[in-house]
Protein backbone atom coordinates (compact mmCIF):
# COMPACT_ATOMS: atom_id res chain seq x y z
CA UNK A 1 0.00 0.00 0.00
CA UNK A 2 1.31 3.59 -1.24
CA UNK A 3 2.11 5.95 0.79
CA UNK A 4 1.82 9.12 -0.52
CA UNK A 5 3.65 12.24 0.82
CA UNK A 6 2.43 15.74 -0.43
CA UNK A 7 4.81 18.95 0.46
CA UNK A 8 2.93 21.43 -2.07
CA UNK A 9 0.35 23.91 -0.89
CA UNK A 10 -3.08 23.00 -2.27
CA UNK A 11 -4.28 26.32 -3.44
CA UNK A 12 -1.06 26.88 -5.52
CA UNK A 13 -0.20 23.71 -6.78
CA UNK A 14 -1.83 20.46 -8.01
CA UNK A 15 0.40 18.08 -6.08
CA UNK A 16 -2.62 17.13 -3.69
CA UNK A 17 -5.05 16.75 -6.46
CA UNK A 18 -2.75 14.63 -8.52
CA UNK A 19 -1.96 12.48 -5.37
CA UNK A 20 -5.71 12.30 -4.83
CA UNK A 21 -6.21 11.33 -8.59
CA UNK A 22 -3.97 8.33 -8.12
CA UNK A 23 -4.96 7.00 -4.51
CA UNK A 24 -5.77 3.29 -4.13
CA UNK A 25 -7.74 1.59 -1.73
CA UNK A 26 -5.43 1.79 1.44
CA UNK A 27 -2.89 4.17 0.55
CA UNK A 28 -2.69 7.06 2.95
CA UNK A 29 -2.05 10.41 2.56
CA UNK A 30 0.37 12.39 4.60
CA UNK A 31 0.99 16.15 4.34
CA UNK A 32 3.98 17.99 5.08
CA UNK A 33 5.98 21.25 4.41
CA UNK A 34 3.17 23.76 2.32
CA UNK A 35 1.80 20.40 2.24
CA UNK A 36 0.05 21.08 5.52
CA UNK A 37 -1.77 24.17 4.50
CA UNK A 38 -4.71 21.56 3.48
CA UNK A 39 -5.39 22.08 7.28
CA UNK A 40 -6.54 25.38 5.99
CA UNK A 41 -9.91 26.65 4.72
CA UNK A 42 -12.31 24.16 3.00
CA UNK A 43 -9.68 21.92 2.24
CA UNK A 44 -10.00 19.22 5.01
CA UNK A 45 -13.68 18.49 3.74
CA UNK A 46 -12.71 17.88 0.45
CA UNK A 47 -9.87 15.09 0.91
CA UNK A 48 -12.29 12.02 0.68
CA UNK A 49 -9.24 9.89 0.94
CA UNK A 50 -8.47 8.10 3.95
CA UNK A 51 -6.24 8.09 6.39
CA UNK A 52 -4.52 11.29 5.93
CA UNK A 53 -1.32 12.38 8.54
CA UNK A 54 0.04 15.69 8.86
CA UNK A 55 3.23 16.29 10.21
CA UNK A 56 2.50 18.77 13.08
CA UNK A 57 5.87 20.42 13.69
CA UNK A 58 5.16 21.43 10.00
CA UNK A 59 2.05 22.91 10.52
CA UNK A 60 3.03 24.31 14.10
CA UNK A 61 5.78 26.09 12.36
CA UNK A 62 3.12 27.82 9.65
CA UNK A 63 0.63 28.23 12.96
CA UNK A 64 -2.05 25.75 11.48
CA UNK A 65 -4.45 23.78 13.65
CA UNK A 66 -4.78 20.47 12.48
CA UNK A 67 -8.00 19.31 11.62
CA UNK A 68 -9.63 16.52 13.70
CA UNK A 69 -9.94 14.94 10.43
CA UNK A 70 -6.35 14.33 10.15
CA UNK A 71 -3.88 12.72 12.66
CA UNK A 72 -1.21 15.05 13.74
CA UNK A 73 1.95 13.19 13.90
CA UNK A 74 5.84 13.59 14.75
CA UNK A 75 8.73 12.72 12.56
CA UNK A 76 9.43 9.38 14.43
CA UNK A 77 6.04 8.49 13.50
CA UNK A 78 6.79 9.33 9.91
CA UNK A 79 9.30 6.99 9.59
CA UNK A 80 6.90 3.79 10.76
CA UNK A 81 5.10 5.21 8.61
CA UNK A 82 7.55 4.48 5.42
CA UNK A 83 8.24 1.16 6.87
CA UNK A 84 4.46 -0.03 7.13
CA UNK A 85 4.19 1.38 3.50
CA UNK A 86 5.76 0.63 0.26
CA UNK A 87 6.01 2.00 -2.56
CA UNK A 88 6.85 5.80 -1.12
CA UNK A 89 5.80 8.52 -3.49
CA UNK A 90 6.44 12.26 -3.24
CA UNK A 91 4.02 14.68 -4.55
CA UNK A 92 6.58 17.89 -4.53
CA UNK A 93 5.36 19.75 -7.90
CA UNK B 1 22.07 -8.40 -3.66
CA UNK B 2 18.28 -7.64 -2.77
CA UNK B 3 17.03 -6.22 -6.30
CA UNK B 4 13.42 -3.86 -5.35
CA UNK B 5 11.03 -3.52 -8.73
CA UNK B 6 11.36 0.06 -8.87
CA UNK B 7 8.98 2.35 -11.13
CA UNK B 8 10.26 6.10 -11.94
CA UNK B 9 7.20 8.14 -12.41
CA UNK B 10 7.52 11.09 -14.97
CA UNK B 11 5.22 13.93 -14.00
CA UNK B 12 7.11 17.13 -15.58
CA UNK B 13 6.70 19.12 -19.10
CA UNK B 14 9.85 18.60 -20.92
CA UNK B 15 12.55 22.31 -21.26
CA UNK B 16 10.48 24.54 -18.56
CA UNK B 17 11.90 21.80 -15.54
CA UNK B 18 15.39 20.42 -15.26
CA UNK B 19 13.56 17.72 -13.81
CA UNK B 20 11.82 15.97 -16.71
CA UNK B 21 15.72 15.75 -18.79
CA UNK B 22 17.87 14.73 -15.45
CA UNK B 23 14.75 12.12 -14.96
CA UNK B 24 15.59 10.68 -18.25
CA UNK B 25 18.75 10.47 -17.98
CA UNK B 26 18.73 8.66 -14.66
CA UNK B 27 16.24 6.33 -16.36
CA UNK B 28 18.78 5.78 -19.02
CA UNK B 29 21.61 5.25 -16.47
CA UNK B 30 19.65 2.70 -14.46
CA UNK B 31 19.02 0.51 -18.03
CA UNK B 32 22.49 1.23 -18.55
CA UNK B 33 23.43 -1.15 -15.88
CA UNK B 34 20.94 -3.67 -16.15
CA UNK B 35 18.36 -2.51 -13.66
CA UNK B 36 15.57 -0.68 -16.20
CA UNK B 37 12.79 0.74 -13.85
CA UNK B 38 9.09 0.39 -15.17
CA UNK B 39 8.45 4.36 -16.65
CA UNK B 40 5.01 5.71 -16.14
CA UNK B 41 4.81 9.08 -17.52
CA UNK B 42 1.84 10.81 -15.60
CA UNK B 43 -0.01 14.46 -15.55
CA UNK B 44 2.34 17.05 -17.34
CA UNK B 45 4.98 14.46 -18.28
CA UNK B 46 2.86 13.46 -20.79
CA UNK B 47 3.70 16.38 -22.49
CA UNK B 48 7.00 14.97 -22.95
CA UNK B 49 5.74 12.45 -25.12
CA UNK B 50 4.63 14.99 -27.79
CA UNK B 51 6.54 14.29 -32.05
CA UNK B 52 7.53 17.22 -33.25
CA UNK B 53 9.21 19.20 -30.78
CA UNK B 54 11.57 21.43 -31.90
CA UNK B 55 13.28 23.37 -29.03
CA UNK B 56 16.40 24.30 -30.66
CA UNK B 57 15.62 27.75 -30.55
CA UNK B 58 15.34 28.08 -27.19
CA UNK B 59 18.65 26.58 -26.62
CA UNK B 60 17.68 23.11 -25.40
CA UNK B 61 18.27 19.88 -27.07
CA UNK B 62 15.41 17.49 -27.88
CA UNK B 63 14.31 14.96 -25.25
CA UNK B 64 12.73 12.96 -27.58
CA UNK B 65 15.95 11.63 -28.47
CA UNK B 66 16.51 10.84 -24.34
CA UNK B 67 13.11 8.96 -25.01
CA UNK B 68 13.91 6.87 -28.00
CA UNK B 69 17.30 6.08 -26.29
CA UNK B 70 14.86 3.96 -24.05
CA UNK B 71 14.08 0.86 -26.35
CA UNK B 72 17.77 0.63 -27.27
CA UNK B 73 18.37 0.29 -23.12
CA UNK B 74 15.68 -2.65 -22.99
CA UNK B 75 12.39 -0.08 -22.00
CA UNK B 76 10.67 -1.66 -24.56
CA UNK B 77 6.75 -0.51 -22.83
CA UNK B 78 6.51 2.53 -21.75
CA UNK B 79 3.84 3.27 -19.67
CA UNK B 80 0.59 6.66 -19.97
CA UNK B 81 -1.63 7.93 -17.80
CA UNK B 82 -5.04 7.60 -19.83
CA UNK B 83 -6.63 10.17 -17.92
CA UNK B 84 -3.89 12.40 -18.23
CA UNK B 85 -4.02 12.20 -22.09
CA UNK B 86 -7.42 13.06 -22.03
CA UNK B 87 -7.39 16.50 -19.87
CA UNK B 88 -4.49 17.73 -21.92
CA UNK B 89 -6.89 16.88 -25.05
CA UNK B 90 -4.09 14.30 -26.42
CA UNK B 91 -4.61 11.27 -28.66
CA UNK B 92 -2.92 8.51 -27.78
CA UNK B 93 -2.38 7.37 -31.62
CA UNK B 94 -0.44 10.92 -31.81
CA UNK B 95 2.31 8.92 -29.36
CA UNK B 96 4.97 7.07 -30.99
CA UNK B 97 8.42 5.92 -29.81
CA UNK B 98 10.36 3.55 -32.37
CA UNK B 99 10.70 0.23 -31.01
CA UNK B 100 8.91 1.12 -27.85
CA UNK B 101 5.16 0.54 -26.92
CA UNK B 102 2.66 2.76 -25.23
CA UNK B 103 0.55 0.73 -22.95
CA UNK B 104 -2.40 3.12 -21.39
CA UNK B 105 -3.04 2.85 -17.86
CA UNK B 106 -6.56 3.67 -15.99
CA UNK B 107 -5.80 2.62 -13.31
CA UNK B 108 -2.70 4.81 -11.80
CA UNK B 109 -2.79 4.31 -8.04
CA UNK B 110 -3.06 0.12 -8.91
CA UNK B 111 -0.27 0.21 -11.38
CA UNK B 112 1.94 2.03 -8.86
CA UNK B 113 1.25 0.17 -5.70
CA UNK B 114 2.63 -2.95 -7.73
CA UNK B 115 6.07 -1.37 -7.00
CA UNK B 116 8.98 -2.20 -4.00
CA UNK B 117 10.19 1.66 -5.04
CA UNK B 118 8.97 4.51 -6.92
CA UNK B 119 11.76 7.56 -8.12
CA UNK B 120 9.74 10.59 -8.65
CA UNK B 121 10.96 13.47 -11.48
CA UNK C 1 15.36 -1.65 7.66
CA UNK C 2 17.50 0.07 5.18
CA UNK C 3 16.93 3.37 3.41
CA UNK C 4 17.80 6.27 1.20
CA UNK C 5 16.81 9.59 0.34
CA UNK C 6 16.75 11.65 -3.05
CA UNK C 7 16.93 15.21 -2.78
CA UNK C 8 16.22 17.71 -5.34
CA UNK C 9 16.45 20.37 -2.93
CA UNK C 10 18.66 23.03 -2.63
CA UNK C 11 19.41 24.13 0.73
CA UNK C 12 18.02 27.56 1.67
CA UNK C 13 16.27 27.54 -1.15
CA UNK C 14 13.54 25.20 -0.99
CA UNK C 15 12.75 23.56 2.46
CA UNK C 16 13.20 19.68 1.46
CA UNK C 17 17.01 19.15 2.29
CA UNK C 18 16.31 20.18 5.75
CA UNK C 19 12.86 18.16 5.86
CA UNK C 20 14.89 15.13 5.06
CA UNK C 21 18.06 15.90 7.49
CA UNK C 22 15.73 15.74 9.69
CA UNK C 23 13.84 12.72 8.49
CA UNK C 24 17.60 11.05 8.08
CA UNK C 25 18.41 11.90 12.08
CA UNK C 26 15.07 9.93 12.71
CA UNK C 27 15.31 7.02 10.63
CA UNK C 28 18.92 6.93 12.51
CA UNK C 29 17.53 7.26 15.98
CA UNK C 30 15.52 4.57 15.36
CA UNK C 31 17.73 1.86 14.55
CA UNK C 32 17.55 1.86 10.53
CA UNK C 33 20.27 1.83 8.27
CA UNK C 34 20.50 5.21 5.86
CA UNK C 35 22.14 3.23 2.40
CA UNK C 36 22.87 6.36 0.73
CA UNK C 37 21.59 9.93 0.24
CA UNK C 38 21.89 10.90 -2.96
CA UNK C 39 21.71 14.67 -3.98
CA UNK C 40 20.13 15.27 -7.36
CA UNK C 41 18.79 18.14 -9.06
CA UNK C 42 19.45 21.51 -7.40
CA UNK C 43 19.91 19.77 -4.51
CA UNK C 44 23.52 19.25 -5.32
CA UNK C 45 24.05 22.48 -3.79
CA UNK C 46 23.81 20.72 -0.35
CA UNK C 47 27.36 19.94 -1.15
CA UNK C 48 28.96 23.03 -1.43
CA UNK C 49 31.53 24.15 0.78
CA UNK C 50 30.86 27.63 0.05
CA UNK C 51 27.39 28.13 1.72
CA UNK C 52 28.26 30.52 4.15
CA UNK C 53 24.72 30.85 5.74
CA UNK C 54 24.79 34.04 8.75
CA UNK C 55 25.42 32.07 12.09
CA UNK C 56 22.08 32.21 13.46
CA UNK C 57 20.53 30.56 10.50
CA UNK C 58 20.65 26.37 9.74
CA UNK C 59 23.79 25.95 8.41
CA UNK C 60 22.36 22.86 6.50
CA UNK C 61 25.75 21.37 4.52
CA UNK C 62 27.53 21.62 7.90
CA UNK C 63 24.25 19.59 9.44
CA UNK C 64 24.83 17.00 6.66
CA UNK C 65 28.43 16.77 7.60
CA UNK C 66 27.99 16.21 11.15
CA UNK C 67 25.77 13.35 10.26
CA UNK C 68 27.90 12.10 7.86
CA UNK C 69 31.01 11.95 10.14
CA UNK C 70 28.68 10.82 13.08
CA UNK C 71 27.47 7.82 11.05
CA UNK C 72 29.72 6.97 8.27
CA UNK C 73 27.20 8.39 5.65
CA UNK C 74 27.25 7.53 1.74
CA UNK C 75 27.01 11.41 0.84
CA UNK C 76 26.72 11.05 -3.11
CA UNK C 77 26.02 13.95 -5.40
CA UNK C 78 24.98 13.07 -8.78
CA UNK C 79 28.26 14.22 -10.83
CA UNK C 80 26.45 15.47 -14.10
CA UNK C 81 23.77 17.86 -12.42
CA UNK C 82 26.60 19.20 -9.89
CA UNK C 83 28.68 20.21 -13.41
CA UNK C 84 25.86 21.69 -15.13
CA UNK C 85 25.06 23.75 -11.53
CA UNK C 86 28.61 24.39 -10.97
CA UNK C 87 29.54 21.94 -8.32
CA UNK C 88 33.08 20.27 -8.45
CA UNK C 89 35.93 18.13 -7.13
CA UNK C 90 39.19 19.28 -7.37
CA UNK C 91 39.62 16.65 -9.93
CA UNK C 92 36.94 17.90 -11.84
CA UNK C 93 37.74 21.36 -11.44
CA UNK C 94 41.44 20.19 -13.03
CA UNK C 95 39.97 18.42 -16.04
CA UNK C 96 37.34 21.06 -16.83
CA UNK C 97 39.86 23.53 -15.86
CA UNK C 98 37.71 25.63 -14.11
CA UNK C 99 39.35 28.32 -11.49
CA UNK C 100 38.20 26.36 -8.40
CA UNK C 101 36.51 23.82 -6.30
CA UNK C 102 33.61 23.82 -4.51
CA UNK C 103 32.74 20.05 -2.97
CA UNK C 104 32.62 19.88 0.79
CA UNK C 105 34.49 17.34 2.45
CA UNK C 106 31.99 14.57 3.80
CA UNK C 107 30.48 14.44 0.02
CA UNK C 108 31.56 12.71 -3.58
CA UNK C 109 30.98 12.82 -6.72
CA UNK C 110 29.28 9.80 -8.11
CA UNK C 111 27.36 8.79 -11.62
CA UNK C 112 23.58 8.44 -11.87
CA UNK C 113 24.20 4.46 -11.33
CA UNK C 114 24.23 5.25 -8.11
CA UNK C 115 20.75 6.20 -7.56
CA UNK C 116 19.80 3.31 -9.58
CA UNK C 117 22.13 0.87 -7.30
CA UNK C 118 20.48 2.76 -3.94
CA UNK C 119 16.55 1.80 -5.30
CA UNK C 120 17.85 -1.86 -6.00
CA UNK C 121 19.81 -1.75 -2.18
CA UNK C 122 16.94 0.01 -0.04
CA UNK C 123 14.10 -0.93 1.35
CA UNK C 124 12.64 2.13 0.88
CA UNK C 125 13.53 5.17 -0.97
CA UNK C 126 12.12 7.90 0.11
CA UNK C 127 11.89 11.41 -2.68
CA UNK C 128 12.57 15.03 -0.86
CA UNK C 129 11.31 17.22 -3.91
Amino acid sequence: MTLHIVSRSPFSSNALADCIGTFSDGDALLLIEDGTYAASGFMPENIAVGPVYCLKTDADARGLQVPETFQAIDDARWVSLCVEHKPIVSWFK
Amino acid sequence: MMTTNTLALCRQAPYGDALAREGLEAILAAAAMDQAPAVLFLRDGVFQLLPEQAPSAIGQKSLLRNLQALPMFGIETIHVCERSLLERGIDAKQLAIAGAEIELVADTGGFIAGFDSVLSF
Amino acid sequence: MKFSLVIYGAPHASESAATALRFARTLLAQGHQLYRVFFYGDGVHNGSALSAPPQDETDTVGDWQALQREHGLDLVVCIAAAQRRGLLSDSEARRLEKPAANLADGFELAGLGQLADASANSDRVVTFG
